[in-house]
């Protein structure tokens, strides 16, 4: 049938095009416009020559002047980076904010999505569309076989042993509801301890205090060392026989530490507990392997991995999640449905109640498929020297405090720094920065106003890098926070 | 060119450059504090000199009568006038920049807050992602007086907006400000879009509660209003909900 195959064509297209344009990345910047690959032509931006960063054949024109003289001969922030070879595939990395080229820096609250996944998305809806599981028809075995595709891929990226043991859910924070709601109802008993660290998410802290309420539970949080990281010695001191799960980030939002999960683990097995671990800041940046560390529970979000919204995903080993009762009830997740009873389907699908976020799955996969063409030890060596460089350029602004621990040999630190400077509110350099230059910060609690209260302040600023960002990004960036440091100063 | 209503809290004054003054009977208002007018052929621009800083060449600046024992006029129609003069100023600011700067100098001219006093945590408005603090109560003549403070200085700038345009207000016509009044006075937005609509909003519904509160015998003529605060509260939430990522 013509219309099938003109899609298979363009699939084609699609994955030919994206093989080679990975490989000869100067091929895509030399016919940017070629319309007889639906990839490029949908790639509809407006390039000022402020906005317009090339890599591979050319230096890159960047107008702004670099703030900081360190690491301006590291080759890996050269202009042939990950960054400037990445950026052209982000449509919407090149527009104008307010007369300024933007430069967007708050990727640990949401990162944005290559070309490809938007195609993935818009050939879903145009080409195949149509609910899963049940239907007998071609386009409806069409979209199963591509949300399920989705699934291995997901478990396939985190070496997870069976698909089986990915649960797609709305988003992170429904995962760890899920595990709270039904794992932790069934299994947690008046005076069990949970522990946590005073760093996490209200998405990881939240659902557990509502079922300790519900169950008698105890939470018991670690705190900081005098680094500003999370007090690893004191967490493991916390672990006793009463400990039946521990729930701690992999990677820190706000102070940009990493928890050596495998140790964790260990030390938490030891006493019989389980871990869920909220991968939301790693999976992203990192090689996250479930099985060499272990971890009973993983939970991450697809937008902020370069997917869409709207979908998330559980990991839990397959002994877990068969033995956990429902959580949501309805269809899909159901065996067989009488009036007073009903008997449920085997995980994944228990967990899955009503009709998925397809599209957005699929998109994920999309999703882990660039990535994983790039490589994450790639993606994650370029943004630890990112990393270094966003984190010294910023020690060079009077009167500032960066949270979180040093970068030093022993100690990495993800793309993100989080930081007040003195006399000057947050919210107030958040503003300025957008309306003046174009860069997008945050501002705020960001989700962890327990470690806020801990480090004595009501909000801090956020600057967060992803693959896509470049030491230009930074650049600009410390101009821009300098200018808006003299400006705020100006008017005391 | 004078032109508007004379009230008699204000002292209007025109020079041969016309400029304009404007002085408040403010309780709290500190005298040092010099305010300028300044018309423009066709719409009113109106410029704010703060203590420090800005003059504005080819004006005389002429002192500001601050006279804080005029009598109060009654306020009927101050408060529209001084909501729709406040919008008529920012909206004539294109630049979201400018708009920054105004409520800078805003902060700058807001009387300075007894911090022990204003920042007490009852005083507390809540959903601002900034800590903002704001105190009502009543003089000899019925009227609201406001004191608000805040730790960041584009908040403060808000506040005080606010406090211009509803301190020494009745009771009653606090409490009929409506959010959508102040849409114009967005900072930093294009078009209407609701993040800094927040503040302003957050900070409006906290006086006319705190307003309500100093009057408890007549909760009815307030209740239209607090219909559309809910209302307005699930749009606030919702603004939180994306505020608070």
């Amino acid at each position: 049938m013509p219309l099938s195959t003109l899609t298979l064509f363009n699939l084609c297209c699609n994955s030919i095009m994206e093989t080679v344009v990975h490989k000869l990345p100067s091929f895509k910047l030399l016919n940017p416009t070629s319309s007889s690959s639906h990839y490029c032509s949908s790639a509809t931006t407006t390039r000022t020559s402020k906005s317009f960063r090339i890599g591979s054949r050319r230096r890159s024109f960047s107008i702004s002047a670099s703030a900081s003289a360190v690491r301006q001969d590291n080759p890996a922030l050269g202009s042939v980076s990950l960054g400037h070879i990445t950026r052209p595939d982000f449509p919407i990395l090149h527009q104008e904010v307010n007369g300024s080229r933007l430069v967007y820096l708050d990727n640990a609250a949401t990162s944005q999505k290559p070309t490809a996944v938007l195609n993935a998305l818009q050939n879903y809806y145009e080409a195949y569309n149509s609910n899963v599981h049940r239907g007998i028809h071609y386009l409806s075995a069409r979209a199963t076989d591509e949300y399920e595709l989705a699934r291995k891929k997901v478990a396939a990226f985190i070496n997870a042993s069976d698909s089986r043991e990915i649960v797609f859910t709305k988003n992170a924070t429904e995962a760890i509801n899920l595990v709270a709601y039904s794992w932790g109802l069934s299994n947690l008993k008046p005076e069990d301890e949970v522990i946590l660290t005073i760093a996490e998410h209200h998405s990881a802290i939240v659902p557990w205090q509502l079922v300790a309420q519900k169950t008698g539970a105890i939470l018991k949080f670690a705190s900081l060392n005098q680094d500003e990281a999370p007090d690893v010695d004191n967490l493991r001191q916390m672990f006793s026989r009463k400990t039946k799960i521990v729930v701690v980030h992999h990677v820190s939002n706000t102070l940009a530490s990493v928890l050596p999960i495998e140790e964790i683990v260990l030390w938490a097995h030891d006493v019989g507990a389980k871990v869920l671990v909220d991968a939301c800041q790693s999976v992203p940046h990192m090689v996250v392997n479930v099985q060499s560390l272990n971890v009973d529970f993983l939970v991450a979000s697809s937008h902020k991995m370069c997917g869409p919204t709207g979908v998330g995903f559980l990991y839990g080993k397959s002994e877990l999640l068969s033995a956990m009762p429902p959580f949501l009830g309805g269809g899909e997740m159901i065996s067989d449905v009488f009036l007073d009873h009903s008997t449920y389907a085997e995980p994944p699908s228990r967990f899955e109640a009503g009709t998925p976020a397809i599209g957005e799955a699929i998109g994920l996969g999309a999703a882990i498929d660039y990535l994983s063409r790039l490589g994450m030890q790639k993606i994650h060596d370029y943004e630890i020297e990112l990393a270094k460089y966003l984190y010294e350029s910023l020690l060079s602004v009077p009167n500032i405090h960066v949270y979180g621990p040093a970068p030093s040999e022993n100690v990495d630190r993800a793309a993100l720094c989080s930081f007040n400077i003195e006399n000057i509110h947050p919210t107030d350099i958040a503003t300025f920065l957008d309306q003046q230059h174009g860069v997008a910060i945050r501002s705020g609690h960001h989700c962890a106003q327990p470690l806020h209260r801990h480090l004595g302040v009501n909000a801090s600023a956020r600057a967060s890098l992803h693959f896509y960002n470049t030491k230009e990004d930074v650049d600009d960036f410390i101009q821009a926070l300098n200018d808006t440091v003299n400006f705020f100063n100006s008017f005391k | 060119m004078v032109s508007g209503p004379t009230i008699t809290t204000l002292s209007l004054s025109s020079s041969s450059s016309s400029s304009f003054l404007f002085g408040f009977s403010s309780l709290k208002f500190s005298q040092r504090t010099r305010l300028k007018f300044i018309d423009n052929v066709n719409e009113r621009k109106f410029t704010f000199a703060p203590l420090k800083c800005i003059r504005v060449s080819g004006f005389d600046s002429c002192s500001a009568s601050t006279a804080t024992e005029a009598p109060l006029a009654p306020s009927s129609e101050l408060v529209s006038d001084k909501l729709h003069r406040l919008a008529t100023e920012f909206r004539a600011l294109h630049e979201p920049i400018d708009r920054v700067k105004r409520l800078l100098h805003y902060a700058a001219i807001l009387p300075p807050a007894d911090e022990s006093r204003t920042r007490a945590p009852e005083n507390r408005v809540t959903g601002c992602t900034t800590q903002v603090w704001v105190e009502a109560e009543l003089d000899e003549s019925g009227r609201v007086r406001f004191r608000a403070d805040s730790d960041s200085e584009i908040s403060k700038g808000f506040c005080s907006c606010l406090i211009c345009v509803l301190d020494g207000a009745d009771p009653e016509e606090v409490a009929m400000v409506k959010a959508d009044d102040l849409s114009d006075l967005n900072v930093g937005l294009h078009g209407k879009s609701h993040s800094r609509v927040n503040t302003w909003h957050n900070v409006l519904v906290a006086m006319q509660k705190r307003t309500k509160a100093l009057l408890p015998q007549h909760p009815q003529m307030l209740q239209p209003v607090l219909h559309t605060c809910t209302f307005s509260r699930q749009l606030q939430f919702h603004l939180l909900c994306m505020l608070h990522m």
